[in-house]
């Protein structure tokens, strides 16, 4: 910077700022095979960050499952019918009436 | 003839699911990558976290990487970036760092007889760990990088007046940390 104040202290900082520049910093050990490590990482968050839609194919055999069994049970199950379906409606209709006239509805 | 740009071919490689690819890319940018988060790292485990991250960073954005500018100016400002958001998460627990370091002797610039470059670089870093992130980074790539005030504002995404009030009080706060108190 232009502005830079050149008092004593302006000078020290300066001076120590210089030499740290002038101390590399040590990376040898990191840098060593970081590429494997990098690609271990991205793996790794890959699998992490897996789509809806890989769920939805494993829960696939899951699915087909129970529509077997839906498909199944629809097919063997036969409930046992009343035999005048009109009958039955009715009485519940005699119900509600009987209701709404004693609630004054 | 122009010549063939390997990082942008290697990129539009890994765009396209070559691993191999990517992987030769971190090999050619470690070094720079790692060289320029040290200086905001405290120690190699956290240097191996920024680089690692810087890089996760890029293979998720890589297909935003338009090749417009060198593939190593986009990298740079991805790694400033993280090393700014490790700054500021780190910020609470530096806040009771001990400053007995600071106590060492001033060296005298007058004599000649100064620290170490370590020594130096071991004082900054304790008295840079007391700064704001926004003026520690600002300072570093400023001072320790020797980046220009137009290169940290293109880095940072910051204006450049920002980013010179962000140095002159990084410079001021610094100047009490190291210079002593005898101008109090």
């Amino acid at each position: 910077m232009n502005d830079k104040r050149h008092d004593r202290r302006d000078v020290e900082l300066d001076r120590f700022f210089a030499l740290a520049r002038q101390a590399s910093p040590d990376i040898s050990g990191v840098e060593r095979n970081f590429e494997t490590r990098v690609i271990a990482r991205i793996r790794e968050w890959r699998e992490r960050q897996e789509p809806w839609y890989a769920w939805a194919w494993r829960l696939a055999p899951v699915f087909l499952a129970l529509t077997l069994l839906l498909a199944g049970w629809s097919l063997f199950y036969s409930p046992v019918r009343p035999a005048d379906p009109v009958a039955t409606l009715a009485s519940g209709t005699q119900e509600v009436a009987l209701l709404n006239n004693l609630t004054g509805d | 003839m122009a010549v063939p740009d390997k990082d942008a071919d290697l990129v539009r490689s890994a765009v396209g699911g070559d691993e191999e690819a990517f992987t030769e890319l971190v090999r050619r940018h470690k070094g720079t990558v790692l060289r320029s988060a040290a200086r905001f790292a405290r120690n190699h485990a956290e240097l191996e976290d920024l680089g690692q991250e810087t890089f996760l960073r890029v293979y998720r954005d890589l297909r935003s990487f338009r090749g417009d500018a060198p593939f190593g100016h986009w990298l740079s400002r991805i790694t400033v970036h993280v090393c700014y958001d490790a700054l500021r998460k780190r910020r609470r627990e530096e806040k009771d760092v001990s400053l007995e370091v600071l106590a060492a002797p001033v060296p005298d610039p007058s004599t000649g007889n100064g620290p170490s470059a370590q020594l130096a670089r071991m004082i900054l870093d304790q008295a840079m760990s007391r700064l704001k992130p926004e003026d520690r980074l600002v300072i570093t790539l400023f001072e320790l990088e020797d980046r220009s005030v137009r290169e940290v504002a293109e880095l940072t995404g910051w204006s450049e007046t920002r980013v010179k009030v962000r140095a002159f009080r990084a410079r001021q706060a610094l100047k009490r940390s190291i210079g002593g108190d005898d101008e109090r």
